[in-house]
């Protein structure tokens, strides 16, 4: 599904990622952990289609097409979904207006009718409650106000709303506590199916106790240095981002 | 100095006018604004607007019409026919009303030359005292030279909105029209008055209008003035209110059209209690030009007032919000807030802001703020990652940017019809009809 080759970027003038591999199957989910700074969230965004980051060289295949020839919108209707980790507030924009402008513009891109305003709306109520989240955020503006915990639960509600082949949250798991990792966790297994497919962008392992990967990568240095199965997670989080380093020196 | 072709036809239009109740204030008008000429970028708040070219052309007074001359299509209106108490229309400065008509629901409606003749006192009483400050010489001139209007008193609640629909029309160029409207609200009354001007034909007088309004002890009011003539218009608009006691006024300024708009608006808050709420909606678009400038005087303790002004300029447009808050001496525990911001749409569109505090008493409450900048590129981006197009995207932005003036509308239709106007003038309208 989603096939990385040797994909260098750089943001203000500084390299960031020099040659990532990964390649990404559907069914599948993957995370990709490593310490501060080591390029994730650069990552994350560069798939997604961001403009201002530069890259400087290497493929990046989405089913098939070249993703970074495609324009950012045009990512997002063939199925792509970037959950943010500060999800930008938008006041004045409805977020259900919002989610709706995103609903029809993926189907209008795949030659479906507009939804009904009845039937989305039973949709977006059923996920909403889902996600443990109250009638106000039919009312409020894209995440104006909102907690951290509450932008985070938006950003799951729109992935399950929007049923993407791939979603790549970006950080969802931070500073969620316990009760909302629960119910975020969920929305993200919930859409596990043959498929589609899961980059899960993460600092902790925590999340990884909720929503168990097939393949656990460490990005450091703008680099994958390790990947391995879902215990990796665990050896990590025991011995911390430096064993790595210091294996891979060694 | 030789006066300008602009200024000696003035002077013409006045020796023609014949003498009525009133002409010692008009000649006094007349001779200030003759001495001061037309404003130059030179003062104060004219800096970004030049009346160089207009300053070359010599104008006639527009004509009178009668409501068949107008076209029905030229009555788009703001409020829906079932919403409203009334529509006056006027046109040219001409109430086309019959003014015996007196009185509707909690209104008393006279012509201004009518009460010349009956109560030219009351007259005199919203054109005292002049002024020669820079943005009050359209308003002498004004003084100098209508010929007719409306006075409006509200003696009560009046609880649904009334129109005033101001229509510009003219068979040649280089015609000139003197609107003026006076509103008074008398103790405890409350309303709600939009007043909307609109362009006719081909030819669009040179448009001064100016509108007094006068809010006695704990009345209330909503006003709007809407400008939405046609590119090759000009209009300068002078607002000018005076409040006392516990009233409140919400003031909307909207600016949607004309090739070059120049409003202003000065308030005096001169009672404890009184509160001025103004918006300031100013759209500029291809090579149009809208200046607008709000002056709020505090002259007594505990007044408020607040400014919310919103500017897009697009194209090669230029948008210029100043606004100057006064607090007098004596005049504590005085509250404002300034909020000025504006969103340029392209590289080659200018907007100036400039919020601006005078501050003479202790213990006030006053801020100011002012930005100007493009569409966050975050927000765009976020929206974008969800699939949108990008001229949809960048129009739901332009609209949300505008929110702050729009949602403090209470009158449901005028700010639907405002939405409107505005939304047929951004990138992607189809998209925006659909979310609101």
């Amino acid at each position: 599904m989603l096939k990385i080759t040797d994909l260098s970027a750089r943001v203000g003038g500084k390299d960031i990622l020099k040659g990532v591999n990964l390649e990404v199957n559907a069914g599948e989910v993957h995370a990709i952990m490593g310490p501060n700074g080591s390029g994730k969230s650069t990552l994350a965004q560069i798939l997604a289609g961001r403009e201002d980051y530069e890259v400087t060289g290497g493929t990046v295949s989405f089913e098939g097409r070249d993703l970074l020839a495609m324009p950012t919108e045009e990512r997002a209707r063939a199925g792509l979904f970037l959950g943010f980790q500060y999800p930008v507030e938008i006041p004045g924009v409805n977020n259900v207006y919002l989610l709706k402008a995103a609903l029809n513009a993926k189907r209008k891109a795949a030659g479906e009718p507009e939804v009904d305003a009845y039937e989305f709306l039973t949709l977006i109520r059923q996920k909403m409650k889902f996600m443990q989240m109250s009638e106000s955020f039919l009312t409020r503006a894209v995440n104006e106000g909102f907690s951290g915990g509450e932008k985070k639960r938006n950003e799951v509600l729109q992935m399950l709303v929007l049923e993407p082949k791939l979603a790549i949250l970006d950080e969802t798991d931070s500073g969620l506590d316990i009760d909302a990792l629960k119910v975020v966790s969920a929305g993200v297994n919930s859409l596990r199916d043959p498929t589609r497919a899961v980059v899960l962008v993460t600092h902790y392992q925590r999340l990884l106790d909720y929503v168990v990967p097939d393949q656990v990568h460490v990005l450091s240095g703008g680099r994958i240095l390790k990947s391995g199965d879902s215990s990796l997670a665990r050896e990590l989080e025991k011995r911390g981002y430096d064993w790595v380093l210091e294996t891979r020196v060694a | 100095m030789n006066p300008s072709p602009a200024v000696r036809s003035f002077t013409s239009q006045w020796q023609s006018r014949s003498a009525d109740a009133l002409s010692a204030v008009r000649d006094e008008a007349m001779q200030r604004f003759l001495k001061l000429g037309l404003p130059t970028t030179h003062d104060e708040t004219w800096r970004y607007t030049n009346l160089r070219s207009l300053a070359a052309r010599s104008f006639e007074d527009a004509p009178r019409k009668t409501r068949s001359e107008i076209e029905p299509n030229a009555s788009l209106s703001l409020l829906s026919n079932n919403d409203r108490a009334a529509a006056l229309l006027v046109v040219n400065g001409y109430p086309v009303v019959p003014a015996a008509d007196g009185l509707i629901d909690g209104i008393e409606i006279n012509s201004l030359r009518e009460l010349t003749r009956i109560d030219p006192k009351l007259l005199q009483r919203f054109m005292e005292p002049l002024s020669d400050a820079d943005q009050q010489r359209w308003n002498l001139l004004n003084t100098a030279l209508f010929v007719d209007g409306l006075h409006l008193k509200i003696t009560h609640r009046v609880q649904v909105p009334l129109l005033i629909l101001h229509v510009a029309t003219s068979d040649r160029d280089n015609d000139i029209a003197f609107p003026r409207i006076i509103i008074e609200m008398a103790p405890g009354s409350s309303a709600t008055i939009i007043e909307h001007h609109v362009a006719q034909g081909p030819h669009t007088p040179l448009n001064n209008s100016t509108t007094h309004i006068a809010l006695e002890r704990n009345a209330q009011l909503e006003h709007y003035r809407v400008f939405a003539t046609g590119p090759g218009a000009t209009h300068f608009d002078s607002l000018n209110i005076h409040q006392e006691h516990d009233s409140r006024l919400k003031q909307f300024t909207i600016a949607l059209g004309g090739g070059l708009v120049r409003t202003s608006l000065e308030a005096n808050l001169n009672q404890p209690g009184a509160a001025l709420d103004s918006y300031a909606l100013l759209v500029g678009h291809e090579n149009r030009h809208v200046d607008c400038v709000n002056i709020v005087t505090h002259a007594a303790p505990h007044t408020r007032s607040t400014q919310t002004a919103r500017a897009i300029a697009s194209d090669d447009s230029r948008v210029v919000f100043n606004s100057k808050v006064i607090v007098n001496a004596g005049a504590a525990h005085a509250e404002s807030q300034q909020s000025c911001r504006g969103l340029l749409l392209s590289p080659t569109a200018e907007i100036d802001t400039r919020p601006q505090l005078e501050i003479h008493a202790d213990e006030v409450k006053c801020a100011h703020g002012a930005t100007v900048g493009r569409l966050d590129p975050d927000m765009l981006f976020y929206m974008l990652s969800r699939g949108l197009d990008r001229e949809a995207a960048q129009s739901l932005l332009v609209f949300a940017f505008l929110s702050d003036v729009l949602t403090g509308m209470s009158v449901a239709s005028a700010r639907t019809a405002i939405e409107n106007a505005l939304i047929v003038q951004l990138p992607d309208s189809q998209t925006l009809q659909k979310f609101r």
